[in-house]
């Protein structure tokens, strides 16, 4: 327990004796003299302690009108001793009664056998609400606008109000609305790979019934079925690939491995080489070349060699340019074949659907994520039933809604993120139990 | 020397955004943000080159026009996410100071904008703004009913609280209500993923999507939240698209909502209609009168009817007359209906067909049946659906809820009974005896009642999607059902349709083959007994004008080809001449003269169609090549099809053919 100590320095407030001037730091709030004040309030204090401001008493109870000496008083009290002035203090006691400690009065046990009315708490909050209230200030409230029953009709010819503007504020320029840009009018770009604008809801075929026409149904499983297939032999290709490559890292593994075994073994053999020990019996033979004149027969001779090599370069780029022409022709071909078929494509697509396909989609999307694959909506032949009782139905509609929602470019992807990433906390040990000092 | 242009001052630099720099600049959260495009109908869009917008721009950032954000700026909605924003604030702060009280009063506040003096923020002007004309929004209501229909049929869970489905569902009543007032459902589809309904609203076709009952599962991939925002927009406009709706068929709205009923699961009948009339401004009622409507009592009005008829019959003494109060009483009833009745002239007589109501009107199709739905059918579907289509009266099983006109399935004025339960093989034999039927209150398996028409559901949908009662003998229970086939699918030309006789739908060509082939096999089984007669047939009709050559089921086609035929006959005369002169018999080619007419047709019209073709290649020249090319793809794709339709043709042809063998 710490020994209390008695502030250092005075208590009071900091004063000034004397105020001869109002201005500057002096006449400052804390230096102005305000002791005759606390003197006041203390010796008020005293008089509470001691039984009561002398001044709102009674003179009755100040004073007593002595007539008479009492002979008695020197006998009833014998003349006190002046005792010390510590015990004096320690002494004393004060009018006011003491603090309670209790929370309720202790005399308040008995009662009249009447309950008193319980009180309404009416700030009272429950659990449940105040988790909720935690989730609202943490920006999770349900709706923040109010769905209320239609009671107009936004659509009808709403009168313009009359701008009831003085005739003397009439100079006064009318407030401009803010103008709708064009640009909000554009309708959402559409996902599909054709880029025709993708209907809500699609006009269903007869295929989807769920008691199909059979031709109808044969139809929808065969295409179903060969994008199914398509979709697994993709799956398989991506597995061979990836088994081949992995193959391909183990051999090529083994290989280096085995190569650096060799190097190993072969160290010692190869050594004498490195260092420079090559058998004996080779010699440095250099011919050097006399200079000389060149005979005009030699002169004929690279003359009559030029003259050749430049034929043969001419013949070559001759048949070369030959070659090209020939080839303008096929590649004029190839081109006017690859403009048919472009065109014939775009034929296709322009003429056979009006409304986007939304299984093709394109290849840029909006956001990070990519869309998520069409739930294939088929029920099986050995599922298939004429009774609508037994119908089992495909497909989910909330996925649908939401896919249809992002195909046809209204939002970006967004995936679910089931838990917050968290701060990684790094665990450490304190070391201050260790901080210390051998004397 | 040209202005320098400065670098990201103009052109897409200027013209796009990105997402991050949107919602700064807006200054409220991605999710607030998120909702402000939702509701505004801003979306995510494309520059030509993202390089060229920003430098630091990745393939994930998403884009907006710089001019709707900045128009976004302009928002009321914007300062209500602004004020919840410091709301939070406020509730933060004083749960961090643990004032619980004074953050629940906060909130509460909030939650009362119209006590506190605080703005009501509302997505009203948000739909004059999207949609500028009631059409517009009409044509965006296929999406908007999905999504609701969709919501009204979620289980409640937190992400989609129980008050967004109770909204939703009664949203979509009251719009099924108007349906059924206006009677502008047109066709509905039951599909495998739930059922398609296509109405028609001022003009506009509206096609929406149902989803079965008690089938949503709710899968976690889906953000419910933007889903909400959605749905919360769609709410507002489907209550405002209500409300015009009401108001143009005289009807007030919101319609009289039946809190206790549509606890009890009465769907439709939970709402009353109230009607305005706008002179007087007089309300009158009209509820989903299941028939008996909301005047006096049924019993009452039934023996005082009685009586009256009785009166009249005393005074009279004449059953004729009789006849011609039940009729103008009849009359009286629906005023508007004009079709005459085919009544049995004697009593006793045989019960007549009436004559049904051609597919012109909707509304009456099924005026005057009484259903009753068992309990294994689909109500909610049913009920809309016979109640759009004119019907009255509706009973089903208490199992399927409030609002019906009868839970007796024994009543007597039930004429279609929609069942959808297997025949039991073991209780037919023991208990097939219709005798005790009357007596009895519950039926054993397979029992009927008699003289009501037992139906499976799929009879509804094909009577209402081909306009005409069918024939209930296809869709009796425990029978086959014929294919429900899809009423959006427009039959194209040519295309093979199994609902429509072979005869209209096949081309001249087959036509004629199909008829030589016949002539063929007839001809081989006359020749093996008179040839000789046979021969006398040829000389007859060759003398003989065209006319008595051509069949009578030839009429139909045309008959240009005269002059290649007076040629033939030239020949043959000729032929015949140069008999006689040798003084041979007529050297015919042992053909029977049909046969031979028509191959020769047949010949004709090869020759013609390969005119044509040439004409066509002739005007194929004339086209630029990309216009020519184009056209030869529909033509290949065209003829694939054709190639299929004609060998569905010929193998319905075969079937017939040997259905008529069977039965002769």
């Amino acid at each position: 327990m710490p020994v209390l100590k008695a502030p250092a320095g005075n208590t009071n407030a900091p004063s000034q004796y004397k105020q001869p001037s109002r201005k500057g730091k002096k006449a400052w709030r804390k230096n102005v003299d305000v002791t005759d004040v606390t003197k006041g309030l203390d010796e008020l204090n005293t008089q509470i302690i001691k039984g009561g401001i002398i001044a709102e008493k009674d003179s009755a109870d100040l004073f007593v009108l002595d007539v008479k000496g009492d002979a008695s008083i020197t006998k009833k009290f014998p003349k006190i001793k002046k005792g010390l002035k510590s015990d004096e203090i320690l002494a004393a006691r004060s009018a006011v009664p003491a603090v309670p400690m209790r929370k309720r009065p202790a005399h308040d046990k008995t009662t009249d056998g009447v309950l008193p009315a319980k009180r309404q708490r009416k700030d009272y909050v429950s659990g449940k609400e105040l988790s909720r209230l935690k989730k609202v200030a943490d920006g999770q409230h349900d709706s923040t606008i109010d769905i209320v029953d239609a009671a107009f009709d936004p659509w009808a010819d709403q009168p313009q109000p009359e701008p009831e503007k003085a005739v003397e504020l009439a100079f006064l320029p009318q407030k401009e609305k803010p103008k709708k840009p064009k640009t909000l009018e554009q309708q959402s770009i559409s996902l599909s790979a054709n880029g025709k604008p993708i209907p809500a809801v699609y006009v269903p075929k007869g295929g989807a019934s769920y008691n199909p026409d059979f031709t109808e149904y044969r139809e929808r499983l065969i295409e179903e079925s060969e994008k199914a297939v398509e979709a697994e032999k993709k799956r398989l290709a991506e597995l061979e690939a990836e088994r081949i490559k992995l193959e391909a890292a183990v051999r090529s593994a083994a290989e280096a491995e085995a190569a650096e075994a060799r190097a190993d073994l072969s160290e010692w053999e190869d050594d004498s080489a490195w260092e420079g020990f090559e058998s004996a019996g080779e010699e440095l033979s250099v011919k050097a070349k006399r200079p000389r004149r060149k005979t005009q027969a030699e002169r004929n001779r690279i003359k009559r060699r030029k003259e050749e090599e430049r034929r043969l370069k001419h013949e070559a780029a001759m048949k070369a340019k030959n070659a090209q022409a020939e080839r303008i022709k096929q590649i004029a071909l190839e081109v006017a074949e690859k403009e048919r078929q472009l065109a014939l494509e775009k034929a296709e697509f322009s003429d056979a659907e009006e409304v986007g396909d939304d299984e093709k989609l394109r290849r840029k999307q909006f956001g990070r994520y990519r869309l998520p694959e069409k739930d294939l909506e088929l029920v099986l032949p050995d599922e298939l039933q004429d009774s609508l009782r037994l119908l089992k139905p495909e497909g989910n509609l909330l996925k649908d809604r939401y896919r249809s929602m992002l195909v046809r470019g209204k939002m970006e992807a967004r995936r679910k993120i089931p838990f917050k990433r968290l701060a990684k906390t790094k665990i450490t040990e304190k070391w201050t139990y260790k901080d210390f000092q051998l004397a | 020397m040209a202005k320098i242009k400065k670098k990201g001052q103009s052109g897409q630099a200027k013209n796009y955004i990105t997402r991050t720099q949107a919602v700064k600049k807006l200054q409220i959260s991605l999710p607030d943000f998120r909702k402000l495009c939702i509701w505004k109908g801003i979306y995510p869009r494309e520059p030509r080159s993202r390089k060229k917008v920003s430098k630091s721009a990745t393939a994930s950032t998403t884009f907006y026009y710089t001019k709707d954000i900045q128009y976004l700026q302009h928002e009321p909605l914007l300062q209500k996410f602004r004020e919840q924003k410091v709301l939070e604030k406020k509730i933060s702060r004083a749960l961090g100071r643990g004032d619980v009280g004074d953050a629940a009063r906060l909130e509460r506040n909030a939650g009362r904008p119209d006590q506190t003096g605080k703005p009501r923020y509302t997505l009203h002007h948000v739909i004059r703004e999207r949609y500028p004309t009631f059409i517009d929004a009409i044509r965006d209501l296929d999406d908007c009913l999905s999504m609701l229909f969709l919501f009204a049929n979620l289980p409640s869970t937190t992400a989609v609280p129980a008050k967004m489905i109770a909204r939703c569902e009664r949203l979509c009543h009251e719009f099924q209500h108007y349906l059924i007032t206006s009677h502008s459902l047109r066709k509905s589809f039951l599909s495998i993923k739930g059922i398609y309904y296509q109405a028609n609203i001022q003009g506009e076709d509206v096609l929406w999507l149902v989803p079965y009952k008690f089938n949503q599962r709710v899968v976690g991939d889906i953000d419910f939240r933007i889903m909400g925002t959605f749905v919360e927009f769609y709410m507002t406009l489907l209550g405002f698209v209500n409300y015009r709706l009401y108001s143009s068929i005289g009807l007030k709205y919101p319609p009289k909502f039946d809190q206790t009923k549509d606890e009890k699961g009465a769907e439709l009948a939970a709402l009353t209609l109230e009607g305005v009339n706008l002179a007087t401004n007089e309300e009158t009622t009209k509820a989903i009168t299941n028939g008996e409507g909301h005047g006096p009592d049924p019993k009452v009005q039934a023996e005082v009817d009685k009586l009256v008829k009785k009166l009249r019959t005393e005074t009279n003494g004449d059953k004729v007359d009789e006849e011609m109060a039940e009729g103008e009483d009849e009359d009286e009833e629906k005023a508007t209906d004009a079709i005459d009745k085919f009544e049995p002239a004697a009593p006793g007589g045989d019960v007549l067909p009436q004559p049904t109501y051609s597919g012109n009107d909707p509304s009456k199709l099924f005026a005057n049946c009484t259903f009753f739905l068992s309990r294994e059918t689909p109500r909610q579907s049913l009920e809309f659906i016979l109640r759009a289509f004119g019907c009255k009266r509706i009973g089903w099983d208490s199992i399927l809820g409030e609002g019906s006109f009868t839970t007796d399935e024994s009543d007597p004025s039930i004429t279609h009974q929609i069942v959808d339960r297997p025949i039991i093989q073991a209780a037919t034999t023991e208990e097939g005896d219709g005798e005790d039927n009357q007596t009895a209150q519950k039926l054993g398996p397979n029992q009927r009642y008699p003289g009501r028409i037992y139906v499976q559901p799929q009879w509804v949908w094909d009577c209402v999607n081909d306009e005409e009662l069918k024939s209930p003998e296809l869709y009796a229970p425990g029978a086959a059902l014929p294919p429900h086939l899809s009423p959006f699918v427009k039959p194209m030309q040519g295309q093979y349709d199994p609902t429509i006789p072979l005869e209209e739908q096949q081309t001249e060509g087959e036509a004629l083959e199909a008829e030589i082939e016949d002539a063929k096999v007839e001809a081989e089984s006359e020749e093996e007994d008179s040839e000789v007669e046979n021969d006398m047939d040829v000389a007859d009709d060759n003398d003989d004008d065209e006319e008595e050559d051509s069949d009578a089921e030839e009429e139909k086609e045309d008959e240009e080809d005269e002059d290649e035929d007076e040629d033939e006959e030239v020949l043959q005369r000729q032929r015949e001449l140069e008999a006689e002169i040798s003084g041979k018999a007529v050297k015919s080619k042992q053909v029977d003269p049909k046969l031979k007419a028509k191959l020769d047709k047949k010949k004709e019209l090869e020759r013609k169609k390969k005119e044509e073709a040439e004409d066509l290649e002739r005007a194929k020249g004339m086209l630029s090549k990309k216009k020519r090319k184009l056209f030869e793809q529909m033509q290949y794709t065209n003829k694939k099809k054709s190639t299929e339709d004609m060998k569905l043709r010929s193998k319905r042809r075969r079937l017939e053919k040997e259905k008529a063998a069977g039965k002769a």
